[in-house]
């Protein structure tokens, strides 16, 4: 694919995250996606994976209580929808093929997550398939029920892993109230480990993207971004 | 009429190998008294369960062949058939669905979810198969029924309903208590044929009642009827059966029921589950073609009285001649009724109408639609429709994989020879993934399939059933050749050689199909090819696809364009333009990037974690890609694309990796193009055979 091509295909807001040339918010660094249930935090997530993917980057996309194939078909969905506007782009199964190479999804059923378990595949992944990714995404963690401290040892795995991690966050209408100055709850309890936060939010045909915590000031000009409802992704051309 | 159809329910039992399918069939068979005596498969005297008919069958302790039986159970008629559990015979598994209403998935209460189980579930949804899980080998050292019911929805998306809680786990396996009816319930007798029926003990009562909460919480959600009863306390056992019912039979709930087949207990509550929530023949809508409006889909109704319509799902050859599995899907089958078989055109006449209990039959006058029953002395294929003079539809086509498996056989003595065309006859009638041909560079007879063991078990068949000694060579893949850009073409075939000549010209361009193997399109103007030689042309084209010049496999996904051509008034003939076609494909296939696919299959790995880097290595070293892993408390499972050439062996090498701890089902995924290197390879393999040809 050509540079432009692929520059055309990048249309999640983490693009926008971009400087001197480095994709993403860079590597140790935690994004925390916020939003009510059913907003779409998975579509998000995916849309930053598959930024990645596109980007030439390797992703590491954990989730919980998911099957592979529900993810892998969130992913395939979205690459064959972009990929339809580009007709000069070469066959769909290719690049699927060169995507699937870099990226590794990786479930965790029951309780069984932990970030020692995560650690230990990630190991795995990287001496038996020299697999080390560049971003790390965790979806569908409860935060309410996490201990501060595990959310610390996954912030220093992907340190350690040279990744940037980012993270869903489920909020609630009917909890507790935002204190001012700090993330809504339950992200509040670890917002001395978040980097960037954004809120995902229902507005009218559109949904929102408010950044309320920058703490690297990457997005300081552009606090509020207008996403396609369907697949959460820059409107094309913006 | 229609009352008895709403009494039949058509019910296949899948499940992972080993999970006790058979077992649990031979209970049903008990307590229905379709027999009077339980046989284990690979029990000690040494007859075997009564559906595992075959031989082989009961040699391996596995279920080979489906074998169809009628219980009767409450006034309902219940057809089984059981499934094979091994994924090399996935085949039966769909040939059953295509067919049934309704399933019952059993799982181990130890192993839980396992690969195989993935696979059949996957199948199920495909054709829209509602279910009921039973949870079997509550008895066994381990056994975690509410693990598995967990397991239903993270490893499969089920939204499991747990209606049962056991009394007593492992060896203390006693019973089951009855979330419905809120009774616990025990099975006596020297087989377990008697339920009694008792209070919950007192112990046990708090975790009924608040198991019984979550169940009234999910079902709420299928009847507003039952969610006022529910918050009034007064949730009767008829709205959750009713609210079960709907929830199951529009595939969003999956009944969990408990039990132990082989300690026999809990198997007459799945008889009631099969009665009350799975749906009859009524409450399912069959689709077929109407072959006279172009293959219109219609709806056909399971009136016992419209025009008859009827599927052959399954053949088998025995002591009277062939048995021929059919589903009636529309009107009545009746003895002496006279049946157009619509692929072949031929009238047949209904002679002997038979319901199948295993290896035995009972002899019949009518089947009502809906039913399942055996018609013998009927000379058809699998798949075929059977319809009453007058209408021409076909029943949906079933999803047949390609087989992806090769090996050449050939009889070991001239006393063989006839047994093995005879069986080879029969296995290909009977099975439509399994193909015979003649290799035309060898002279070899080729048997292909969807595995090794799938291969294996017919060669053992010929064996046994057919006396047929056979030598076999190591399995081959069945590779593929494709384009990648488009290539024109403008070809002038013109022979002089005394008498009238030949003489065609075609012109045009192929090109990368996505979809589909091969599409033939006519934009000729102006009569520049005569309309009589358009057919001849796409007749050449294919005939050119069946072996490609790259490694003389079939060329797929090409699409031909003929623009222009030129005809002669006396010398242009159907031949002349068949071998123009021919020569124009060859010349541009060179020129149009051609490459080499290979099948590609879905690999699945279960074990230990600790096991993890072990069968990562393992696939990667057979050119996998993994799509993923899941972890699920100390067990993981692999997800992996992985070239079938790198799958023989596979079993054993896994075996040793991980000492025997791990295990894996595949599956045919898709056609991919072989790396470089493979390329060069079977090029090379390619030109030596053709220099030792040529030497010969």
């Amino acid at each position: 694919m050509t540079e432009q091509m692929i520059a055309r295909l990048r249309r999640s807001p983490r693009r926008l995250l971009e400087k001197d040339g480095v994709p993403g918010p860079g590597p140790g660094s935690l994004s925390l996606v916020l939003a009510r249930a059913g907003v779409g935090k998975t579509a998000f997530l995916v849309g930053i994976g598959l930024d990645a993917l596109l980007a030439g980057q390797r992703v590491l996309h954990v989730t919980l209580d998911r099957t592979i194939d529900k993810v892998r078909d969130w992913y395939d969905d979205l690459l064959l929808e972009l990929l339809r506007l580009e007709p000069e782009a070469p066959h769909p199964a290719e690049v699927q093929l060169a995507i699937e190479r870099r990226r590794h999804i990786h479930t965790f059923l029951g309780n069984s997550f932990s970030t020692g378990r995560l650690r230990t595949a990630a190991e795995v992944l990287a001496s038996h398939m020299d697999f080390r990714p560049d971003v790390l995404i965790v979806d569908r963690l409860e935060l309410e029920s996490v201990d501060p401290a595990e959310i610390r040892a996954l912030r220093d795995l992907a340190a350690e892993l040279g990744a940037e991690l980012w993270m869903s966050c489920r909020t609630h209408r009917e909890g507790p109230a935002s204190r001012p100055g700090h993330l809504p709850p339950p992200a509040d309890r670890v917002e001395d480990l978040v980097d960037l936060a954004f809120c995902l939010q229902p507005d009218g045909d559109t949904v929102r993207l408010d950044v309320i915590e920058d703490r690297g000031e990457l997005l300081a000009r552009q606090t509020r971004i207008v996403l396609d409802p369907h697949r959460l992704l820059l409107r094309p051309g913006a | 009429m229609k009352d008895t159809i709403r009494r039949i329910r058509n019910i296949g039992i899948s499940a992972h190998i080993d999970s006790g399918k058979t077992t649990l069939t031979e209970r049903i068979l008990y307590y229905t008294r379709r027999i009077h005596a339980i046989h284990d498969v690979k029990g000690r005297d040494g007859v075997g369960a009564t559906m595992d008919h075959m031989e082989l069958e009961k040699e391996r302790g596995i279920t080979i062949t489906s074998a169809a039986t009628q219980v009767r159970w409450r006034d309902h008629a219940i057809n089984i058939i059981d499934t094979p559990g091994h994924v090399d015979f996935t085949i039966e598994v769909e040939r059953a669905l295509r067919v049934l209403d309704g399933a019952v998935l059993i799982l181990c209460a130890v192993a839980g979810v396992q690969s195989q189980s993935i696979t059949v579930d996957r199948q199920m949804r495909r054709y829209r198969v509602p279910r009921i899980a039973f949870v079997n080998k509550c008895d066994r050292s381990g056994a975690n029924p509410e693990k598995v019911a967990e397991q239903l929805r993270d490893k499969l998306g089920h939204t499991p309903v747990l209606l049962q809680l056991p009394i007593g786990l492992e060896a203390d396996f006693s019973g089951v208590i009855d979330l419905v009816e809120m009774k616990a319930l025990r099975f006596e007798g020297d087989n377990g044929e008697r339920v009694v029926e008792e209070p919950i003990p007192a112990d046990l009562l708090p975790r009924a009642e608040e198991k019984r909460a979550e169940m009234l919480d999910v079902l709420s959600m299928y009847s507003d009827e039952l969610m006022e009863a529910a918050l009034e306390d007064r949730a009767t056992p008829e709205l959750i059966h009713e609210a079960l019912r709907r929830g199951v039979q529009g595939l969003d709930l999956t009944p969990v029921l408990l039990g132990s087949a082989y300690k026999n207990k809990g198997v007459q509550p799945v008889l009631d589950a099969i009665v009350r929530y799975l749906p009859s023949p009524l409450d399912v809508e069959a689709e077929a073609l109407d072959l006279e409006r172009d293959e219109a889909p219609i709806q056909l109704s399971a009136d016992p009285d419209a025009p008859t319509v009827a599927l052959a799902f399954k053949l088998e050859d025995g002591r009277y001649g062939q048995l021929t599995y059919l589903r009636v899907y529309q009107g009545s089958l009746r003895k002496g009724d006279t049946l157009v078989n619509v692929r072949s055109g031929r009238k047949i006449k209904v002679g002997r109408l038979v319901r199948i209990h295993a290896n035995q039959m009972e002899d019949i006058e009518v089947a009502p639609a809906g039913d399942i029953v055996g018609l013998f002395g009927v000379d058809c294929y699998t798949g075929d429709t059977f319809c009453a003079e007058g209408i021409r539809v076909a029943m949906t086509s079933m999803h047949v994989p390609e087989p992806v498996v090769s090996l050449g056989i050939a009889p070991a003595d001239a006393a063989s020879q006839a047994k093995v065309s005879k069986a080879l006859a029969r296995f290909a009638k009977e099975d439509p993934t399994f193909r015979v041909r003649q290799d035309d560079e060898s002279g070899q007879t080729v048997i292909s399939g969807m595995g090794e063991l799938h291969l294996e078990v017919y060669v053992e068949r010929m064996r046994r059933e057919y006396g047929a000694r056979v030598e076999v060579s190591p399995p081959e893949v069945a590779y593929r050749e494709t384009i990648s850009r488009r290539a024109d073409f403008n070809y002038l075939h013109r022979k002089q050689t005394g008498g009238s000549g030949q003489y065609a010209r075609v012109a045009g361009y192929i090109e990368p199909l996505e979809e589909g193997s091969y599409e033939f399109v006519d934009q000729i103007r102006g009569g520049a090819i005569p309309t009589e030689f358009i057919g001849s042309c796409d007749k050449g084209f294919r005939a050119a696809m069946e072996k490609g010049s790259l490694i003389g496999s079939p060329v797929t996904g090409v699409r031909v364009v003929i623009n222009d051509g030129a005809a002669h008034a006396v010398d242009s003939s159907d031949m002349a333009f068949q071998a123009a076609a021919r020569m124009a494909f060859r010349e541009a296939y060179r020129r149009a990037a051609p490459r080499i696919l290979e099948p590609v299959m879905r690999v699945s790995v279960e074990g230990p974690a600790e096991y993890q880097g072990a069968i990562y290595r393992s696939l990667m070293q057979r050119r996998g890609t993994i799509l993923g892993s899941t972890e699920d408390g100390g067990f993981c499972r692999i997800e992996a694309e992985v070239p079938l050439k790198e799958m023989f062996g596979y079993a054993t090498d896994l075996r040793s990796a991980t000492q025997g701890k791990a295990e894996f089902t595949m599956e045919f995924a898709k056609y991919a193009p072989v790396p470089a290197e493979v390329a060069e390879q079977l090029l090379a393999e390619r030109r030596t055979g053709a220099a030792l040809e040529e030497d010969r």
